[in-house]
């Protein structure tokens, strides 16, 4: 079943383009990311699913509600995670969430009943009663988390939810959400810049300039956009140089090693030069790669 | 309506939780306090001592002290109706600035309520620090003298209370509309802490200025709240010290603290009495709030 469905979404501010015709649709449970550099119309389109944008034209359903007509109906159904925290920095993390959860018309019973499944999970008594401006950035990004959840949503949309974050946070940060997407069956939307982030989603759409430039599955976009390489530890010469013109002719020696791109299945090449290709390692191609090759620039990793 | 309260009950915490931020919306206050016992009341004193013109022998030094110190009081209570609703309604750039509305937008609360909510916190705010300042300025001036002050006059304190604070938030509604950040709301903070004291006449009494800049005073709700506020609170010990005189003078002496103190608003060549500072008040208050709902409106639907 299908939860979004968007048809030519286009966001224009005065002359400029951030979102130009857009079509997606994103299935139910699934985690369906956007990637794409700063300014490519990430944020902006989730900001317009959410109903915090108006579109400009084109037209778009959650959950079956349309957009710019039942925005009531939608706010109720989608959780957002912003790309910078929004909750308030003198407020207690209780004061937070009880209040947030008053906008949807929960009571305080209410909205402790929603939070108590993922209470335990997001290690949220040690930080309850402490002042949203004490907590460090990780903490912060659960609290943004488990205020998304309060009015129980179908969506959980992710504005680069990771941003900013050092490497121990934001695999804390992946923790929840795959547990969030596992154990809730929740449909994740999310928006990023780093290529990695990608690799477990269901859906990947590239956007670059407010359009969408490639979409797939990330296997099948590293089938069509990326090549694996071997990586070839040796002295540069010709001898080594003849030998991989047998498998291709793109390579490029870097410091101590070639690179060799190759789609090929090397097993038994190697097996038959393995005294001369002694170190080795092959290397998958990756979203990087993909990006790179759709758009020619490089994200962040 | 629990959306809307809570909204409501949010942006109240965020004041009340804020420490910092009631010191500063108080600071004005603070200062004219101080002022006060540094010199000012020395100027009220003498100001009023001048009017008497042979009338000492009718009029008791502790009469004059009440009338200096409820001048004072008043004073007080018309600079926090300015500077407390300001700080306040801070939060909506605030808000605006961090990403806070975009959060707010994106919930069920209408965004009619979003904007009728920060309202309502502003004015419950201002009600709440002014009536305190009024309820324990009343209670030390009682333990020093007799105000002469009726169960009527007070309800009608704590009303202006709350017409001063509604109207002062609705005019500030408009005016936070064009920060974009909330350094330059709090620059502009600065600037209306200076003025607040003058505009009401917690300094230097409005009359003493001329007819153009009473006008222009006068053109802010604060200014008539605070003559209204003068009448109400200062009435009765005005009327007993124009009975102590006994009519010797025909009411000149209390005819003119009143003109001195602007007990009435006056602004270009016209006297306002106190029904028509209240609808002046009233109309400013509603137009503003008419104001604000069709262009916050506008603002919220980007």
């Amino acid at each position: 079943m299908k939860v979004i469905e968007v048809k030519d979404l286009t966001k224009k501010y005065k002359e400029h383009t951030a979102v130009n015709g857009i079509s997606f649709d994103v299935e139910e449970g699934e985690m369906f990311a956007f990637l794409g550099e700063n300014g490519a119309g990430k944020s902006t389109t989730i900001n317009m699913l959410t109903t915090i944008l108006g579109k400009t034209s084109g037209s778009a359903f959650i959950c079956g509600h349309e957009l710019g007509k039942e925005d009531d109906e939608i706010r109720k159904v989608n959780g957002i995670v912003f790309q910078n925290s929004v909750l308030d920095k003198k407020l207690s993390v209780k004061d937070n969430l009880l209040t947030r959860g008053s906008y949807y018309g929960l009571s305080r019973k209410q909205v402790l009943a929603r939070l108590e499944p993922f209470s335990e999970r997001f290690e949220m008594k040690d930080i309850w009663d402490r002042k949203y401006e004490k907590l460090s950035g990780g903490q912060r990004r659960r609290v943004d988390i488990m205020r998304a959840l309060i009015n129980n949503p179908k969506i959980l949309f992710l504005d680069e939810p990771t941003t900013g974050l050092d490497p121990k946070s934001r695999k804390i940060v992946w923790d929840y959400i795959n547990y969030l997407r596992k154990e809730h069956k929740m449909t994740i939307f999310l928006t990023t810049h780093y290529m990695e982030e990608t690799r477990d989603a269901d859906h990947v759409v590239i956007l670059d300039k407010g359009n969408i430039i490639s979409t797939g599955t990330p296997a099948e976009l590293k089938t069509r956009y990326a090549h694996s390489r071997l990586v070839w530890y040796t002295e540069k010469g010709e001898s080594a140089e003849s030998l991989i013109q047998i498998i291709s002719d793109k390579y490029v020696y870097d410091a101590d090693h070639y690179s060799i791109e190759t789609d090929r299945n090397l097993t038994e090449f190697i097996f038959e030069h393995r005294e001369e290709i002694r170190d080795y390692e092959f290397v998958k191609g990756t979203m990087d790669d993909v990006f790179l090759n759709l758009t020619g620039k490089e994200l962040a990793s | 309506m629990m959306d809307f309260i809570g909204f409501t009950k949010r942006n109240l915490i965020i004041y009340f939780k804020d420490v910092l931020a009631i010191f500063f919306s108080l600071l004005t206050s603070i200062i004219i306090f101080i002022l006060y016992l540094l010199f000012l009341k020395g100027t009220f004193v003498d100001a009023l001592n001048g009017t008497l013109n042979g009338l000492e022998n009718f009029v008791s030094g502790a009469d004059i002290d009440m009338l200096a110190n409820g001048i004072l009081l008043t004073g007080i209570l018309g600079t926090a109706m300015i500077t407390v609703p300001y700080t306040c309604l801070q939060t909506i750039v605030k808000d605006r600035e961090s990403g806070v509305d975009s959060d707010i937008c994106a919930t069920p609360l209408k965004r009619w309520k979003i904007v009728l909510s920060y309202f309502t916190a502003s004015t419950l705010s201002s009600f709440i620090m002014t009536s305190l300042i009024l309820t324990v300025g009343l209670v030390v001036l009682n333990f020093m003298g007799d105000l002469h002050l009726s169960v009527q006059s007070l309800i009608a304190a704590y009303g202006m209370m709350f017409l001063g604070s509604a109207s002062s938030t609705a005019l500030f509604m408009l005016v936070m509309l064009f920060f974009k950040s909330s350094s330059t709301s709090t620059a502009f903070f600065g600037i209306l802490s200076a003025a607040a004291g003058f505009v009401i006449g917690a300094y230097i009494p409005l009359s003493q200025f001329s007819e153009g800049v009473q006008g222009f005073c006068n053109l802010f709700p604060a200014s008539h709240i605070t003559s209204l506020i003068r009448n109400i609170l200062l009435s009765g010990i005005a009327n007993n010290i124009d009975s102590s005189i006994g009519g010797v003078d025909n009411g000149a002496f209390i005819s003119a603290v009143k003109d001195t103190f602007s007990f009435n608003a006056h602004a270009f060549g016209t006297d306002f009495s106190g029904m028509n500072s209240v609808l002046y008040v009233g109309i400013f208050a509603l137009i503003c709030i008419a104001a604000m709902m069709v262009v916050y409106s506008k603002t919220y639907k980007k």
